[in-house]
């Protein structure tokens, strides 16, 4: 906490910020069970695709054992867009950024290359989440919560991976200390 | 249908809070992955102790529901580095999306083009990839309390290890 990255305090502090958390999340154990956010891109392909291809939907294990857009786990992913929409409008503070500085500052301005990086990092992510059955919140914070070896595993190589993979990717800028 | 707005009413302090804490923001993920800032690890590790706490003192006077995952040593791993490249990549988990696309960035808005389609493909290949990836090596819902024999101590456990991991990133990390 030096005095000098004050103006950096955008964000709340991550204490109070985990207390928080771990309120909505011992409330979501409360009144709904594990919470889980991999399952809601399930549920909305499932919706789609109930009506496009009922048959195939019908047939497919991985659907049979999500629920479609009609449940807990579908109205969570909206409510977090939603949570997020709202945090984003009443903040003044913290930049809604269209690409990280970082990515700039290491492959340039190109929209269409930061883009396409998210769209394949998005389903790196989820093709990932799918095999586990779950996600950073569904295997590893829920997991762990439950004390499940399954999120504590999964938790350990995911920040293991993603570690290496930004070295890898953002190793040379990263002396720069300017990019905040 | 209360379930749903229950749902909801979550999802929306869910969302507020990992934006607020800066979770959302795919700079200072890449800075915490990067060892540069530690507020973001700090921030969910001790959610998970506390939370761990939490579900400890529900589950003592009988309240709430709990369903461990299974662990497949090889499927669960596997799909962990899948996990951890796409997550340096993007600077975006899947629950981050949902929030990020909501407070209008546009690259989460493909990341969860991109997870529709990467969720869509294993939808796809599931009847696959299961019996071949992960029920050979899964080991059933294997938790702590099996390893210590006690649920109490395995609670224990995990804070203290988790405490210790958020004060040695708050040493480790070179950040603020």
């Amino acid at each position: 906490m030096e005095p000098t990255n004050k103006e950096r305090l955008p964000y709340w502090h991550w204490i109070p910020a985990a207390f928080a958390l771990s309120g909505i999340i011992v409330f979501i154990f409360a009144t709904y069970g594990p919470p889980a956010s991999s399952s809601g891109f399930v549920s909305t392909l499932k919706g789609f695709l109930e009506w496009a291809a009922p048959d195939y939907v019908a047939a497919k294990a991985h659907y049979k054992a999500i629920p479609g857009p009609g449940s807990w786990l579908f109205a969570f992913a909206l409510g977090m867009a939603i949570g997020g929409f709202i945090a984003g409008r009443t903040s003044k503070n913290i930049p809604v950024r269209d690409m990280p500085p970082i990515w700039k500052q290491r492959f340039g301005d190109s929209r269409a290359k930061r883009y396409g990086a998210t769209f394949l990092g998005g389903f790196l992510i989820l093709f990932g989440s799918r095999l586990a059955g779950g996600c950073t919140l569904g295997l590893f914070i829920s997991g762990s919560t439950q004390l499940a070896i399954s999120g504590l595993y999964f938790g350990v190589v995911i920040f293991a991976v993603a570690m290496l993979t930004a070295r890898l990717l953002f190793g040379k800028v990263t002396e720069q200390e300017e990019i905040q | 249908m209360t379930l749903i707005w229950l749902g909801l009413f979550s999802g929306i302090a869910f969302g507020f809070v990992v934006q607020r804490v800066g979770a959302t923001d795919a700079h200072k993920m890449a800075r915490s992955h990067l060892m540069l800032d530690a507020d973001i690890p700090r921030f969910m590790l001790l959610a998970v102790a506390l939370s761990a706490l939490g579900l400890f003192g529900l589950q003592s006077v009988g309240v709430g529901r709990i369903l461990p995952l299974p662990t497949s040593i090889v499927a669960t791993g596997l799909a962990a580095v899948i996990f951890g490249i796409g997550w340096g990549l993007t600077g975006y988990c899947p629950g981050t999306t949902w929030a990020a696309a909501g407070e209008g960035r546009m690259d989460a808005v493909f990341a969860l083009l991109g997870g529709l389609a990467g969720a869509a493909l294993f939808a796809q290949l599931h009847e696959t990839l299961v019996p071949i990836l992960y029920d050979p090596t899964n080991v059933g819902q294997i938790t702590l309390t099996d390893l210590f024999g006690n649920q109490a101590m395995a609670v224990a456990m995990l804070v203290v290890v988790f405490g210790l991991c958020t004060w040695g990133i708050g040493k480790l990390w070179k950040s603020s």
